[in-house]
């Protein structure tokens, strides 16, 4: 592998994923083989049992809406059991099982059980496949981002989704700070820079110091359960209120098809709201009224004034999360020199609003909000395999989002690396044996902001054994901590006076073990042989079609001669210069299937000037 | 390459021989730096004065960063030099944190102090002190109204002495011309009402005191004359009352006796003992029959009045006899 393969910025985003390469020092979104810079992270296995892919699969959700995975993100790296992922529970369309192991999520998927790390995996081989067609030559390496909230757990799962799509990711970064490196790249920057990233299913608020090209955070704040998802489920619930009130108490929440249509519908309005005041929400025969009855239609009109007092404790939340960041920081509102929005709920006009009012000033308006942070991400690749590419000089110093300590005596939770530590980092602390005689000691490494240890997510536990008996207290264990670039973490302890070393990698939480992970990338292989072998196929068809593209080509002269004496035919060669550009499209965009269908039109056409040409001249 | 930029620091040939990407000069850089960190001052590791600007710790911070941070060899064979890269580059950061925290900074500073600065600065802070003792002086002197303040001052702070040492009547004193010194004081005038009660406590125990001293040498009179010293003080004082008019009694001064008890009564009409010296005092003088109802009415107030009872049950017999 040479540092002049490509390598990709990709932001794996909850609703929407985008894929960006830096190409000539300039850094550009990769368009989808759709021509679309947005692909949307949903994944679906059709009833035919076809595994689907992004504006594919979010088509068909309506009509198979359980075995359409959407928002993924959310439950990336969470255990099984915990709050969170009840409530996703409770309003997800498609199911969830606990793992083999009890403690992680499953989701099922064309009624196989699969994992979310590997659901994400699809959409990212996805994007390396679209990035593949863009530049015509393999890409295995990449920068992902996650919110800058994720904890260990959710960034380990996240990487493992990388590896099992083929890729080697250089870095997990966050997106905020991804944002704003985009933002100041290539400008020479002394500035105090806010990101409010307000995205699909998370929000994250980041404050950065940046100068001489570094991009020093400072600290970084947010919410996982904080997004977009959540304003349309505020929208959805308003409507199914309203609907069951008009007609007789219809529950339109048992009908997974009408939910599904309700989903698409408040997306829709939610986003029209940002440029109209007022929304129409039209859904015809959208419940069955009861035998013999008409069907039931939802019409309503949604106002914007309407949509923001659904939503005034949701945007309270994001102010709150922003004023304990800044505090966190240390920097007053009006000591920030520039407020840069990302992610696609800043649309909204209330979101910048309470922006504005709190911060006393304009938002950035330069930013695109869904590309910036696949931007930064492709900046960031390109400075960690080939540094002059990108002038030599972006430097990222990211900062551990929460809290990382260990449970002591007592179920508390004592911290080791405070949160805004910037990283890499490590940290060496002494413990103390806490029993009389005791050998072994368990240790179990959380991460959050609670005093109460069983109120934190727990990373992993390990067991180090073998301590010599003696009195409590006086044995030592020396415990160091360390957190690597990407934000994920390592532990590893010492008994002092024999030296006995373990360590942990805190990996159990992405919820597949080593060996899953080994066997679920060896079958991708798999499936990468197979594409391999259809790029091979793909290759022998675009030579056929290029060589039909020139016969006719030649032919054309010719034709164009014996049709200046014929009556008929004569919007032959137009049709002919329409098949044509198609192929070449399609050559283009080395797209099989379209390659295999303007194959069959070009033979077709070159039947008709082959007989049009060697036609005789028309006596009559 | 100049040696003198490291002090003439010594490295260790296998290190500089590593098969790594690194030049020789980068090489030294990041040795020299990672040998430095355990004893150098935070400053040091920075390469700054000591007490150099938060400002210049953030812009020293992001140069040596740009030199040690592991990716800024990215894609580069690295081998020993990456943890050596990372180790300096946490030392950096710890530094960075340090000298820009609000908090940490200032103890920091004091306590990397060069010995000569530390001297300067105790010397200019002793200066400091002595000056604005000397100013606050001559003001005193010179303004009547800051002379009255440090008047009244010193007279709380004696008369809040003498009131702890038990010298009510020098409190008293000195809390009564603060109040007149300074009408609107609110302190010294409840001290002063305070320090008179407490000194009028004082002197009505001395002759309680003394009273039962005469008692027990058996001299009753004495014992009424000092009884007599406490009821002057206060008047209305019940106990001294009711001993008095016991001891009167004992004197063989009946009538004085029945006064004594009469005015205790007036006090505290309730009192079982001052009805019983009122039936005490009556018994002797010969009126039985008030005698009986004065000590009627104090085992009234009191049935456990033990002595009043038997001296009621002997004044029945009589009576019957």
């Amino acid at each position: 592998m040479s540092d002049q393969d490509p390598v990709v910025g990709i932001d794996l985003g909850t609703t929407n994923s985008v894929v960006a390469t830096v190409r000539d020092g300039v850094p550009r979104v990769i368009p989808n083989r759709s021509g679309q810079p947005l692909t949307p992270s949903v994944v679906a296995v059709a009833k035919n049992g076809k595994l689907l892919v992004g504006s594919l699969a979010k088509r068909q959700a309506i009509t198979n809406a359980e075995n359409t995975v959407y928002a993924a993100k959310r439950l990336i790296g969470r255990r099984w059991g915990s709050k969170e992922v009840e409530d996703a529970r409770r309003v997800l369309p498609y199911q969830l099982v606990a793992g083999p192991e009890g403690n992680d999520i499953r989701v099922v998927l064309g009624g196989k059980p699969v994992s979310v790390a590997e659901v994400s995996s699809q959409v990212l081989s996805e994007l390396k496949a679209d990035a593949e067609a863009w530049f015509g030559a393999p890409v295995t390496r990449a920068v992902i981002t996650v919110p800058a909230y994720f904890n260990d757990g959710q960034r380990q799962a996240t990487k493992d989704a990388g590896r099992i799509a083929g890729l080697e990711v250089l870095r997990i970064i966050n997106e905020p700070t991804s944002a704003a490196l985009a933002y100041g790249f290539g400008k020479k920057l002394e500035k105090k820079v806010v990101v409010f990233d307000l995205g699909g299913g998370t929000f994250d608020v980041s404050v950065l110091d940046i100068g001489q090209s570094v991009y020093d955070v400072i600290a970084v704040g947010g919410d996982t359960y904080l997004g977009g998802e959540d304003f349309d489920r505020r929208i959805m619930d308003w409507l199914t209120f309203n609907f069951a009130k008009e007609n007789g108490g219809v529950d339109l929440r048992q009908d997974k098809m009408a939910l599904q249509r309700l989903r698409d519908a408040s997306e829709k309005a939610k986003c029209e709201l940002s440029g109209t005041p007022t929304a129409d929400i039209h859904l015809p025969f959208l419940a069955a009224a009861g035998e013999g009855k008409a069907a039931l239609h939802l019409t309503k009109q949604l106002t914007r004034e309407k949509l923001e007092e659904l939503t005034k404790d949701l945007i309270e939340r994001c102010v709150a999360v922003t004023e304990k960041t800044l505090k966190d920081a240390g920097v007053r509102p009006n000591q920030v020199d520039e407020v840069i929005l990302v992610g696609g709920m800043t649309r909204m006009p209330r979101v910048q609003r309470a922006v504005r009012d709190y911060f006393g000033r304009e938002p950035c308006k330069g930013v695109h909000p869904d590309e910036v942070v696949a931007l930064g991400a492709a900046i960031q690749a390109q400075a960690l395999v080939a540094p002059a590419a990108v002038g030599g000089e972006v430097l990222l110093l990211d900062v551990t989002p929460q809290n990382l300590g260990i449970l002591v005596v007592g179920g508390y939770f004592q911290t080791v690396i405070p949160r805004n530590t910037t990283v890499p980092t490590n940290q060496t602390h002494l413990f103390t044996t806490v029993q009389e005689n005791q050998t072994s000691v368990r240790i179990a490494v959380l991460q959050g902001e609670s005093d109460k240890a069983t109120d934190n997510e727990l990373l992993g536990e390990f067991v180090l054994a073998g301590i010599r008996p003696a009195r409590r207290g006086e044995v030592a264990i020396e415990i160091t901590f360390d957190i690597s670039a990407d934000g994920i973490v390592g532990v590893s302890a010492r008994d002092v006076d024999t030296g006995q070393e373990q360590s942990i990698n805190v990996t159990a939480t992405s919820g597949l073990t080593e060996d899953e992970l080994k066997k679920i990338i060896d079958e991708h292989l798999d499936d990468q042989l197979e594409k391999k072998q259809s790029s091979a196929d793909l290759e022998r068809s675009r030579g056929r079609v290029a060589a039909v593209v020139a016969e006719i080509e030649a032919l054309v002269p010719a034709v164009q001669k014996a049709l200046e004496r014929s009556r008929f035919g004569r919007d032959a060669v137009q049709k002919a210069e329409g098949v044509l550009a198609r192929a070449r499209q399609a050559m283009e965009r080395k797209d099989t299937d379209e390659l295999a269908s303007v194959a069959e039109a070009l033979e077709r056409t070159l039947q008709l000037f082959k007989g049009l040409a060697a036609a005789p001249p028309d006596g009559s | 390459m100049s040696e003198d930029r490291y002090s003439g620091h010594l490295f260790n040939p296998a290190d500089l021989a590593e098969e790594v990407g690194l030049d020789q000069d980068r090489r030294k850089a990041i040795l020299f730096a990672e040998a430095g960190l355990p004893a150098w001052t935070h400053w040091q590791v920075l390469g700054l004065e000591w007490n150099a600007t938060p400002e210049a710790v953030r812009a020293a911070y992001l140069d040596q960063v740009k030199l040690f941070h592991p990716d800024r060899y990215a894609g580069m064979k690295l081998g020993s030099f990456r943890g050596r890269l990372e180790r300096v580059f946490r030392g950096l950061t710890e530094a960075r944190d340090v000298l820009t925290s609000e908090t940490h900074r200032a103890p920091y500073v004091l306590a990397t102090a060069p010995a000569l600065e530390v001297t300067r600065l105790e010397a200019r802070r002793l200066e400091d002190e002595r000056r604005s003792m000397e100013r606050r002086g001559r003001l005193a002197r010179h303004n009547p109204l800051l002379a009255r303040a440090e008047r009244i001052n010193t007279l709380m702070k004696h008369g809040r002495e003498m009131l702890a040492a038990g010298q009510f009547a020098q409190a008293v004193n000195d809390f009564q011309l603060v109040a007149s010194l300074d009408p609107g004081n609110t302190e010294a005038g409840p001290l002063a009402a305070a320090a008179r009660k407490k000194g009028l406590e004082g002197r009505i125990n001395e002759c309680l005191e003394k009273a039962r001293a005469a008692e027990a040498m058996g001299s009753w009179p004495g014992a009424l004359a000092a009884y007599r010293a406490a009821l002057e003080i206060e008047p209305g004082n019940l106990r001294a009352l009711v001993l008095a008019s016991r001891a009167a009694l004992e004197a063989g001064e009946v009538g004085a006796a029945r006064d004594l008890a009469e005015q205790g009564i007036k006090v505290q009409p309730r009192s079982a003992v001052a009805h019983e010296a009122l039936g005490a005092a009556l018994e002797i003088i010969g009126k039985k029959s008030d005698a009986r109802k004065a000590l009627e009415r104090a085992v009234e107030i009191d049935p456990h009045l033990d002595s009043a009872k038997e001296r009621l049950k002997k004044l029945r017999w009589s009576f019957l006899g």
